[in-house]
């Protein structure tokens, strides 16, 4: 092997944090969504990796897990996303605690 | 003194009767008997007999060997402290528990009398019953402790007893008086007992007066000593907490005779009497007792020579003589002290008896009004008030003279001539208030034209008067006999220097007090204003006893309202209301700060989400 697998996990962890901050900084739910699947792939190359460094099949049948589950998440998601936009016209998920009516006993 | 020896059968089993009966008397009447007034006085009375059989059989039984004898249970046991109930007839105890029981027994016959017809009558026998088995059992104590209890139980009573006619205002007033004030005191006692039981280690009497005091440090000695008297102070009405005796009239008669004779203010005296061993170890206390005992013996003389209210009189001079037995006690002489008690127990409850007869026919208690509704017709309740007045300012050959020469005897014997100059004032003081109160009545000035409708005196009344009048007449002349049997030692009654002309100075003194009093009231051409009314300022201060009450109610009202009120509202407002405010204003502060965090921004709780496993995960790695 000539990639040492701290280099992967180093790569993996810059993948997901930058997955990380995308989630939290974007002000637009699809970009959160695109956030959340690098922080999946992150994972997935952790995985991959690991299955390289101990020679088993295990880490990539996750890896495959993961790709599948982060199709369904996606479609769902954006699914989810049209749906908001449609009721409330915006992507911003801070729009909707805005623009909600004031309760005035609080 | 602490020979401590079973008793003989016969001895216990006829102290815990007499003890006992009269609690069996009052539960029988409290419970059953309400209903009966004559039975419910019947039992009682054939209680307070079998108590005065008793005690007439131990004194008896006793009289020609009285060592002392106890006989004791440990009650509570804890560790090193050992509190024991239990009896302990010794002289002291034998002669107070035969008074008492002859003096209740007078007085419930008495009221046979005197209270026929009242609603309370059985509420009044039981009452009766229970001060006689507090007393009683008071006297034959064996320990302090149970003394103690035996002490509250008298107070209660008298509370009970004062405050009978408790429809009228004055009387549960007076009553919550004499109660609050003797407390006072009592408190002073309790703690007296716990210092003691620090220092000493026990409460029993025959080892509180034996070798456990002696071992005690002096200086708690002292303050056991002087905390105990505290008690004292407030039972026997003594200055500074004097003035509840006075109010105490506005019980029934009877029960001001047996409150004054021979329970409720004898027992603080008794109690000196009984610790008197202890109470002489510590001189510096000794003095102290000595200086109170002379200042209250004063002061209410000169509230008596003002007071026109018959039974305020007799108050005052109870006060007064109580000082007189207390200066006895502390200048040294046992038996002066308790002889002075013995015989004043006879004398007061005759004089409040007398009174009673008076007040029952004529229906007041102003003396002039008395004198003008022509009270001297009531010839045996004058007699018999004449002679204990005689008696009481200490004139031959009545009780009182016997007893007074020897508390005078016992003063001389001091260093300080100030205590016998005092002593001698109260003598003359004495006469002249006892004979003013004598002169106005049977002098009067202007009298009504027609008698009004007559109470007559029954034979229950006139009875129990000729037998206290007997016993005044002879008391005196028991002296020696007395001596012998509570000191073992005939010449008892003469502790103190021999000083021949004595005797005469204290005639002389109480002759002069009763010609003073004459030529104020009694002779024809007197105004029948004393030398002290002449004088308003003095006159004043007199009626108003020393402002005292006055003093006690600025007091309260400085310390009571002003102060613990003051304190309370400040306490109130400034502790619990601003503590609540700013709980609750910091409160509201902390949850706005707290409420930052609730931004409804989904991306902010992610934030804290990964923080946290990134926390977690570097937590765990490390």
């Amino acid at each position: 092997m000539i990639v040492p697998y701290s280099h992967i996990l180093a790569l993996a962890g810059i993948v997901f944090l930058l997955g990380m901050i995308c989630t939290v900084t974007r002000r637009n739910l699809i970009l959160m969504l695109l956030g959340l699947e690098i922080m999946l792939n992150a994972a997935a190359i952790a995985l991959v990796g690991a299955s390289l460094r101990w020679m088993a099949m295990d880490g990539q049948a996750m890896a495959l897990f993961i790709v599948v589950v982060a199709a369904g998440e996606v479609s769902l998601g954006l699914a989810l996303i049209v749906c908001v936009h449609r009721s409330t016209g915006s992507v911003d998920p801070a729009l909707e605690n805005r623009s909600a009516p004031e309760n005035p006993s609080a | 003194m602490t020979t401590i020896a079973l008793m003989t059968d016969a001895n216990l089993a006829a102290a815990a009767v007499s003890c006992a009966v009269p609690l069996l008397a009052f539960g029988l009447v409290m419970v059953a008997t309400r209903r009966h007034p004559r039975l419910s006085a019947g039992i009682s009375i054939a209680a307070v007999s079998l108590s005065l059989l008793g005690a007439v059989f131990l004194l008896a039984s006793n009289w020609h060997a009285p060592a002392p004898q106890v006989w004791s249970a440990a009650w509570l046991v804890s560790d090193a402290v050992q509190i024991p109930l239990g009896v302990l007839l010794d002289p002291v105890s034998l002669l107070m528990m035969t008074v008492v029981a002859a003096i209740c027994l007078l007085v419930q016959i008495y009221s046979l009398g005197y209270m026929a017809g009242d609603p309370g009558f059985s509420r009044y026998y039981a009452f009766m019953s229970l001060f006689a088995w507090a007393m009683l059992s008071l006297t034959l104590s064996s320990s302090l402790f149970q003394l103690y209890v035996f002490w509250e139980l008298v107070g209660l009573a008298s509370y009970l007893l004062i405050g009978f006619w408790f429809e009228k205002f004055s009387a549960s007033q007076a009553g919550k008086k004499a109660f609050v004030m003797t407390r006072l005191g009592d408190v002073a006692f309790m703690l007296g007992l716990f210092v003691l039981l620090v220092g000493a280690g026990t409460l029993d009497v025959t080892a509180v007066n034996g070798k456990a005091a002696a071992q005690m440090d002096p200086a708690a000695l002292t303050l056991a000593a002087l905390l105990i008297f505290g008690g004292i102070v407030g039972k026997s009405a003594q200055f500074p907490l004097l003035t509840w005796l006075p109010d105490a009239m506005e019980g029934p008669t009877p029960v001001s005779a047996l409150l004054h004779s021979a329970t409720m203010v004898a027992a603080g005296v008794f109690l000196f009497a009984r610790l008197f061993p202890f109470f002489s170890q510590s001189p510096a206390a000794m003095s102290v007792f000595l200086a109170i005992g002379t200042v209250s013996m004063l002061l209410s003389s000169t509230m008596a020579m003002v007071s026109r209210d018959i039974k305020q009189v007799w108050a005052y001079s109870t006060v007064s003589q109580l000082g007189f037995m207390i200066m006895g006690l502390a200048a040294g002489s046992y038996f002066a002290g308790v002889f002075h008690l013995t015989t004043h127990a006879g004398f007061k409850a005759l004089l409040f008896l007398c009174s009673g007869v008076v007040i029952h026919a004529l229906g007041t208690n102003d003396m002039f009004e008395i004198a003008r509704k022509n009270g001297r017709r009531l010839k045996l309740a004058m007699v018999c008030m004449t002679l204990a007045a005689a008696a009481l300012s200490g004139i031959p050959p009545l009780s009182g003279f016997f007893s007074k020469e020897s508390i005078l005897v016992a003063l001389a014997g001091l260093d300080n001539p100030i205590w016998f100059a005092a002593g001698l004032l109260g003598v003359f003081l004495t006469a002249y208030y006892a004979f003013r109160l004598i002169f106005i009545i049977l002098f009067p000035r202007s009298e009504l034209a027609e008698p009004e409708a007559e109470h007559g005196i029954g034979t229950a009344m006139g009875s129990a008067l000729v037998i206290l009048a007997a016993a005044t007449l002879g008391l005196g002349f028991a002296e020696a006999p007395l001596a012998r049997f509570l000191s073992g030692d005939p010449a008892a009654a003469h502790a103190g220097p021999h000083l021949p002309w004595l005797p005469y100075a204290g005639i002389g003194l109480a002759a002069g007090g009763l010609l003073l009093a004459w030529f104020e009231f009694g002779r024809p051409a007197a105004d029948q204003k004393g030398f002290v009314e002449r004088v308003p300022a003095l006159e004043a201060l007199f009626a108003n006893r020393w402002y005292i009450d006055a003093f006690y109610a600025r007091m309260v009202s400085r310390l009571v309202d002003r102060g613990v009120a003051w304190l309370c509202a400040k306490t109130d407002q400034r502790v619990i209301d601003a503590g609540l405010d700013a709980a609750s204003r910091n409160l509201i502060r902390s949850s706005g700060v707290l409420s930052t965090l609730q931004s409804g921004m989904i991306q902010h709780r992610l934030l804290v989400l990964f923080a946290v496993v990134v926390m977690l995960g570097l937590y765990f790695i490390a």
